[in-house]
């Protein structure tokens, strides 16, 4: 048995790291070996020696940095092991790829669980439940106002808000990996029938989801040199980034909207400066977080990401558990 | 027409930036439901005097009492939201509630008139059940705006101007005259819908209504390139801006802000009788120091405006007066189609008419606004940097040939302030925003030194840009000595420029001072703390106002 067993994963600003096996987790900057729960580009750096990820994540990192990366890929819930502790990847059902990271050392099971959705989601496997001794849950949206709707209800007020403007073309600004292609599976299901047009970083990224094996809805690759009044009552994709005046300024009669989970708050909507926000997100909210905790049996919760003061408290006082900090 | 489309006027709204689709969107709302509702939806988007039937706070431990909900679970997802109503809105969605909703169709009407008044009369216990079955039963899409009207804080980003138009572009009248009939208090009913939307044009039923203001814009340079011939030049005062109406012996005092103020201001009405014609006189209210012929501070105004029926030795010792510069009707005849160079000759040859004709002496109390005549643009720039000396606050530049148009149109009056009193001072305190700039720390404390000490002097909301604002929003996360509540105490270490327009001695502040208008006017990142402005800096600005 390990000496200190709170101490097998530690948090440093430059991401989670564990040092028994030397492997970092998601790391902000370039190292020896990196663990990716996912293709966000937040979620993992250029440089790194060698990668380890699931084979669907694989694909798209190569995708992202470049076929000549090392990177070993391996299918959900395969162990392997490094300097004796045992490593699997499990389903996080945050985006195509994404997992939770099992560690199993000792006798002892961590879990982290990267970004993570209990939300239904045909563009990636479902969330599996594990049970484990400590987890290090993230908590974007860590407070009881986050709720998230059927998705399918915000799929269909999207297309009810093209629809309702056919003298407008609809910019929907969202990100362009998981984002995006959730947003195109679920539109398909609506009986929106105009042309969609997704930027190339989007369409590139269904590509990849298509060559995967996931539904998407054909999108035709805009082109913003083409003639903008084509586009009068269609659906057009755009990445976050492209939100500059710059940008839109040569296009007229338009109407934009923005897609996350932080849209849920009128506040943040007014502010983005966005015509309409539409409440979609891959993270948890705030009831599948505490189910997460209670489904995994864990004695020691940490969490990352985002202000956690209120799920410690809560879980400290309503439901017994402990939670516990990385000393940063 | 009822709540339900109440509800989906405000989310269409609040979901466009488009002044044109927000006209295009209430045009047809306004068509589509009846006159008692659509006279609801203006009473309630015009939100001059919405009521509140519960506090926010309250709201908050309602929900807390009902759902056995932690209220400092509530108070720390506030800080995220900034709006009671919204809060618990979307902690109310996380309920699991019946699907067999009893509450499909509330009339406006029906929320306004009864179900909310009546929660007034019944105890505590009853009013929760009541909110709660109301909860419940009410569709999910229309607990938003349940919850604000509650709580009496129902905005949406839209004007008067914007109704005005809306109701104008529906029944084909002109906007002036909807704009007139808008005006002063708007009495939630079908009849004042009817009235609003009547094709018959009939001055005597706007009789107790005042005009729409027309109001200055900020002053620019390009003005000065114009003849001063073409401007009339006066004082701006910093008083309470007035319609002074007289129609058929009948006096009424409104104020811009659209409240009718005769009994604050009994004097007034009592002197006006006095004066045989009828009239509109667009002037400035304000409390006078007759020994310095100088109007005295705008608090001691404030004070006589919150009293309603003030005693004789109140009237005596705070006096008002009011100035006269413009005449709108006289006679009933409404003369804003005149311009501005013949209503001032017909407002000079009248004011002193009446004030020589009547039995009373109402000299004391009617000023009429004294022209200022500077010969070059340098000198109006010499006239305005002197204008603190008079009491007031800088002046108004007026078109010769303009008419009395309504709103703040441009190129009519210009309003040329004098620069603002300044002082840099250290931030010492930040507190979450409400609204929008939710889940930010941009409500700022600032201090002066006093001995060695930091004394808060003056707080602020406005003045620096959204890149500003997140940035020390940042900072302030990263430099906080201690968290009362939702207010952090930081670090002595940032620098801000304060801009004013009054300052003043208090007791009330510990600062022995107040500010009046405190907004942020630059970020001094190049000063260091010891170089803030002490207190006696502070102090030395009242005396050399004197």
């Amino acid at each position: 048995m390990i000496k200190d067993k709170t101490d097998l994963i530690k948090y440093s600003k430059n991401g989670l790291y564990c040092e028994i096996a030397d492997i970092w987790i998601d790391p902000h900057k370039p190292v020896k070996r990196a663990l990716i729960t996912h293709a966000h580009m937040d979620h993992f750096t250029f440089g790194c020696d060698e990668y380890f990820a699931t084979y669907e994540t694989s694909i798209i990192l190569k995708e992202r940095i470049g076929s000549q990366i090392n990177i070993k890929a391996y299918d959900y819930g395969t162990e392997f092991k490094i300097n004796g502790i045992n490593i699997s990847f499990h389903p996080s059902g945050h985006i195509l790829g994404s997992s939770q990271i099992k560690f199993n050392f000792a006798g002892e099971v961590w879990l982290i669980t990267g970004d993570f959705k209990r939300q239904k989601d045909d563009t990636c496997m479902e969330f599996e439940k594990v049970k484990t001794d400590y987890l290090i849950s993230e908590s974007t949206f860590g407070l009881p106002i986050f709720k998230w709707e059927d998705p399918q209800k915000t799929a269909s007020d999207i297309t009810k808000w093209i629809v309702s403007s056919p003298e407008n073309t609809s910019i929907l600004f969202c990100y362009s990996l998981g984002k995006a292609q959730r947003l195109l599976n679920e539109i398909s299901k609506t009986n929106f029938k105009n042309n969609i047009y997704t930027h190339s970083s989007i369409y590139k990224m269904n590509n990849c989801y298509k060559k995967l094996g996931i539904n998407i809805a054909n999108t035709i690759q805009f082109d913003k040199t083409q003639n903008i009044n084509e586009f009068k009552g269609s659906l057009i994709l755009l990445p976050q980034s492209l939100n500059k005046g710059s940008y839109l300024q040569k296009f007229k009669n338009i109407q934009t909207g923005f897609a996350s989970g932080w849209m849920s708050i009128r506040a943040l909507r007014k502010r983005s400066g966005f015509d309409k926000g539409f409440a979609i997100s891959d993270h948890s909210d705030w009831e599948d977080i505490l189910k997460t905790v209670k489904e995994s049996e864990a004695k020691n919760v940490f969490f990352h990401h985002g202000d956690s003061e209120a799920l410690n408290r809560y879980l400290n006082e309503k439901k017994s558990i402990n939670v516990l900090y990385f000393d940063s | 027409m009822s709540l339900n489309q109440f509800s989906e006027l405000f989310l269409d709204l609040d979901s466009s930036n488009s002044i044109n689709k927000k006209l295009e969107i209430l045009k047809n709302y306004f068509s589509m439901n009846n006159d008692l509702e659509n006279s609801w939806s203006i009473y309630l988007l015009a939100g001059k005097k919405n009521k509140r039937f519960i506090s926010g706070s309250s709201l908050k431990k309602l929900f807390s009492d009902i759902y056995e909900f932690p209220l400092w679970l509530i108070d720390t997802c506030y800080l995220k939201v900034g709006d009671s109503a919204e809060v618990i809105t979307l902690l109310l969605k996380s309920k699991n509630m019946s699907k067999n909703k009893f509450f499909q169709e509330i009339s406006l009407d029906e929320l306004l008139n009864k179900i909310l008044p009546e929660l007034a009369f019944i105890e505590e216990d009853e009013k929760k059940l009541r909110i709660k079955e109301i909860w419940e039963n009410l569709p999910n899409e229309n607990l938003l705006i349940f919850n604000k009207i509650l709580t009496g804080t129902f905005r949406v980003g839209v004007s008067i101007g914007l109704i005005t138009k809306s109701i104008a572009k529906y029944i084909n009248l002109d906007e002036s005259i909807v704009a007139h009939r808008l005006m002063g208090d708007f009495e939630p009913s079908a009849k004042s819908f009817k009235f609003l939307i009547n094709n018959k044009i009939d001055l005597e039923e706007l009789n107790y209504k005042p005009y729409p203001f027309l109001l200055a814009n900020t002053f620019e340079k390009k003005v000065s390139e114009e003849s001063i011939n073409n401007f009339q030049f006066e004082w701006k005062w910093d008083g309470i801006r007035i319609q002074l109406i007289k129609r058929l012996g009948k006096v009424s005092i409104w104020t811009r802000g659209q409240d009718l103020v005769n009994k604050s201001f009994p004097e007034l009405e009592e002197n006006t009788l006095f004066i045989k014609d009828d009239f509109v006189i667009d002037g400035e209210l304000l409390v006078w120091d007759f020994k310095e012929e100088l109007p005295l501070n705008f608090s001691l105004l404030q004070k006589r405006i919150n009293r309603k029926a003030p005693s004789k030795s109140i009237q005596k010792n705070l006096p008002i007066v009011f100035i006269a510069y413009d005449l709108i009707e006289i006679k009933g005849e409404d003369k804003r189609e005149l311009d501005l160079k013949n209503r001032r000759i017909n407002l000079e040859k009248n004011f002193h008419k009446w004030i020589n004709q009547s039995e009373k002496d109402i000299s004391k109390i009617f000023k009429i606004s004294n022209l200022l005549f500077p010969k070059t643009w340098k000198e109006v720039e010499n006239l305005k940097n002197k204008s603190r000396d008079n009491g007031t606050e800088g002046l108004v530049i007026k078109n010769k040939n303009s008419l009395y148009l309504s709103g703040r149109k441009k190129g009519i009056w210009w309003k040329y302030k004098v620069d603002p009193m300044q002082l840099d001072a250290v931030l010492i305190y930040a507190k979450g925003g409400s609204g929008k700039r939710a889940g930010l720390y941009t409500d700022y404390s600032f201090a002066l030194w006093k001995d060695g000490q930091l004394i808060k002097f003056a707080s602020a909301y406005s003045g620096l840009n959204n890149e500003e604002i997140k940035e020390l929003d940042k900072w302030i996360r990263k430099n906080t000595i201690e968290r009362f509540g939702p207010v952090r105490s930081v670090k002595p270490e940032m620098v801000f420029e304060i801009s004013f327009e009054n300052i003043q001695v208090s007791n009330r502040h510990k600062a022995g001072i107040s500010v009046r208008f405190p907004r942020i006017s630059k970020w001094r990142k190049d000063k260091n703390i010891k170089d803030a402005d002490t207190l006696e800096n502070a102090q030395k600005l009242i005396i050399n106002k004197l």
